[in-house]
């Protein structure tokens, strides 16, 4: 074992997740949450941007809060891929001696942070829903357990760095500020592409919905049985993003970047409308924090009703296009930016 | 690879999430009364496996890291179909966090000369998905996340895989040896052939490694060696909620028009 002093090491890293230059809101998110970390320890916070091309990204990285970005530009690096990233980020690691690094929770925030924990012996919180840091210096992640009934917290005392992932959507992005000022540092490129054990054939991403930033959300959970229209017909009535349980998702009715929950997203709408969803604790989650809760379902037992501020008992595919009649004549909400 | 790929499955015995109860006195849950069953995810890594060898032949061999007792986990595995099962069993590997739990498994399939590791996306009982990028990382092997589904290219001596990745997919190929997770739900496992849960339940016993058998160093693994801890634990208080159940659709219209989203 290892034996470290972890006095020797010191600031906040975010990983910047990119994808040919679209970077993922969650590392905004994580960039201004770590804002109250660094005031606290009064360390540098900094930046980790890894790609190909991507100027843009470091600028944007400071004008969202970034005191130094570290960059690392390459074409090996483009698109993303797990083994020339881990080797890149230990190569920082071992050289820069960072206490904490944050990364999104998704699937490739959870796939790098894996890889990237075992050889600097880093301590890994997976999924956190809330952070601080102790006057020590000691990070506490705070994650739910146990399917969400306890928040666990997570230490790690006597490794660095202290290493987290967070659920997309649980913090806010703070809007860019241009005239910020930051330092911009090009790291020594440690990956070759000879010595890469991957190669990306073919990448296809649509449209990446963004349903943590709704105000009003429909969610399709098992009871749609493959069929959205319901669905849809209800979210245009309320002009709401369509989001889905993780067994809507698991069937392939609803695409995986709209799951809610513990392993998906977590939001936090004005109105959050359960359709067809029983309620599992890994669900509630990820939509607790709504205003309103409204929920659909056949099952007069189905948890989901004690977790909603209005219910009805009844069958979805008449329920959900009834209520969109009903509601056509409300308000449209304003359009926000 | 070789047209013969030895498999090695990793799968965990977790409590069955349906059976954890909260005790009503205390608020907490209890974990102690609910059966010990295969984590789910791991079927469908059984089920990847299972496929591979399919197509090209090979053994598949699962392994799982526990006190004896979890040994009932393999049992399903070879009933599946698995060829063989080994029981990572050690008083040293107590209380392992991520690290040393994906150093032990990573030590295990390079003893079983593994040349594809797969593993289930997650385990339900802490959802980390932090051990299969962690196997890979200890050996320095590549790894494939959120796969969907799986092509092994025995001429290149390489598996290609379709995963999945944020609004989309992406097809990658990998160098051997390498470290699969599947993602939860993506195949149909198959059901455990009658003769070979026969065979599980009578005549299957488990090969069993220690530390010792693994050349593994006490100090690298257990509580001690594991960078995290659980710090505390606190209840999660519900989300006071208006729990009003209304009678018919204009009930829940007029309802949902008086709250402040519509103001």
């Amino acid at each position: 074992m290892t034996d470290i002093d972890p006095s020797e090491y010191s600031d906040v890293w975010v990983f910047v997740e990119d994808h040919d230059g679209d970077v993922m809101s969650v590392s905004w998110e994580l960039l201004n949450e770590a804002k109250t970390l660094v005031e606290e320890t009064g360390e540098e916070l900094v930046a980790l941007v890894i790609g190909e091309d991507v100027d843009g990204v470091v600028e944007e990285a400071i004008a969202r809060g970034a005191d130094r970005v570290l960059v690392a530009d390459d074409g090996v690096f483009e698109p993303y891929r797990a083994d020339p990233y881990g080797e890149q980020f230990r190569a920082m690691v071992e050289e820069r001696k960072p206490s904490i690094v944050l990364i999104g929770g998704t699937h490739t925030g959870r796939d790098f942070a894996g890889r990237v924990a075992v050889p600097t012996h880093a301590g890994l919180t997976a999924d956190c829903t809330e952070i601080d840091v102790a006057e020590d210096g000691v990070l506490q992640a705070r994650r739910p357990a146990f399917g969400g009934n306890v928040l666990a917290t997570i230490i790690c005392e006597e490794h660095r760095p202290q290493m987290a992932t967070i659920r997309p959507g649980v913090f806010e992005a703070a809007p860019p500020e241009n005239d910020r000022d930051g330092e911009i540092e090009r790291v020594d490129v440690v990956v070759e592409e000879a010595d890469t054990l991957t190669e990306v054939l073919e990448r296809s991403t649509g449209e990446t919905a963004d349903v943590t930033e709704a105000d009003r959300i429909v969610a399709a959970g098992g009871g749609i049985d493959g069929d959205l229209e319901p669905i849809r017909r209800l979210a245009d009535a309320l002009g709401a993003e369509i989001a889905a349980s993780r067994h809507a998702v698991d069937e392939g009715w609803v695409d995986g970047s709209r799951q809610i929950g513990q392993t998906g997203k977590t939001v936090r709408p004005e109105l959050y409308v359960a359709v067809g969803i029983s309620g599992a604790v890994q669900h509630l989650e990820g939509m607790n924090d709504s205003e309103v809760v409204v929920a659909i379902n056949n099952d007069p037992n189905a948890p989901i009703f004690d977790h909603a501020d209005y219910g009805i008992v009844g069958d979805l595919f008449e329920v959900c296009p009834e209520l969109a009649d009903a509601l056509e004549g409300a308000e449209q909400p304003e359009v926000t930016l | 690879m070789t047209h013969n790929p030895t498999i090695v499955v990793g799968i965990k015995q977790v409590p069955d999430d349906d059976e954890v109860r909260i005790d009503p006195d205390t608020g907490r849950l209890d974990r102690s009364s609910a059966p010990a069953v295969l984590n789910s995810p791991d079927r469908n890594a059984l089920e990847a496996a299972l496929g591979v060898r399919d197509d090209v032949g090979g053994q598949v061999i699962a392994m799982t890291m526990g006190p004896p007792p979890a040994a009932d986990v393999l049992k399903e595995a070879v009933a599946m179909g698995c060829d063989d099962g080994v029981l990572i069993s050690d008083i040293a590997f107590g209380g392992s966090d991520t690290w040393p739990t994906s150093l032990t498994l990573a030590r295990t399939a390079e003893y079983l000369d593994a040349d594809i590791v797969v593993c289930g996306e997650e385990t339900t009982d802490s959802s980390t998905g932090q051990v299969p990028p962690g196997i890979a990382a200890h050996r320095g092997w590549a790894q494939l996340t959120y796969v969907e589904e799986l092509e092994p290219l025995p001429e290149a001596n390489q598996l290609a895989a379709r995963r999945d990745v944020e609004g989309g997919y992406e097809r990658v190929v990998a160098d051997l040896p390498v470290v699969v997770a599947v993602a939860f739900g993506e195949n149909e496992p198959r059901p455990a052939g009658l003769h070979r849960k026969i065979y599980a339940e009578n005549e299957f016993e488990p090969v069993t490694v220690d530390a010792n058998d693994l050349d593994i160093d006490e100090e690298t693994v257990g509580l001690e060696a594991s960078p995290t801890n659980v710090g505390g634990m606190e209840t999660i208080e519900g989300v006071d909620r208006e729990r009003t159940v209304v009678d018919d659709v204009d009930e829940l219209a007029e309802a949902i028009r008086s709250t402040e989203v519509f103001a």
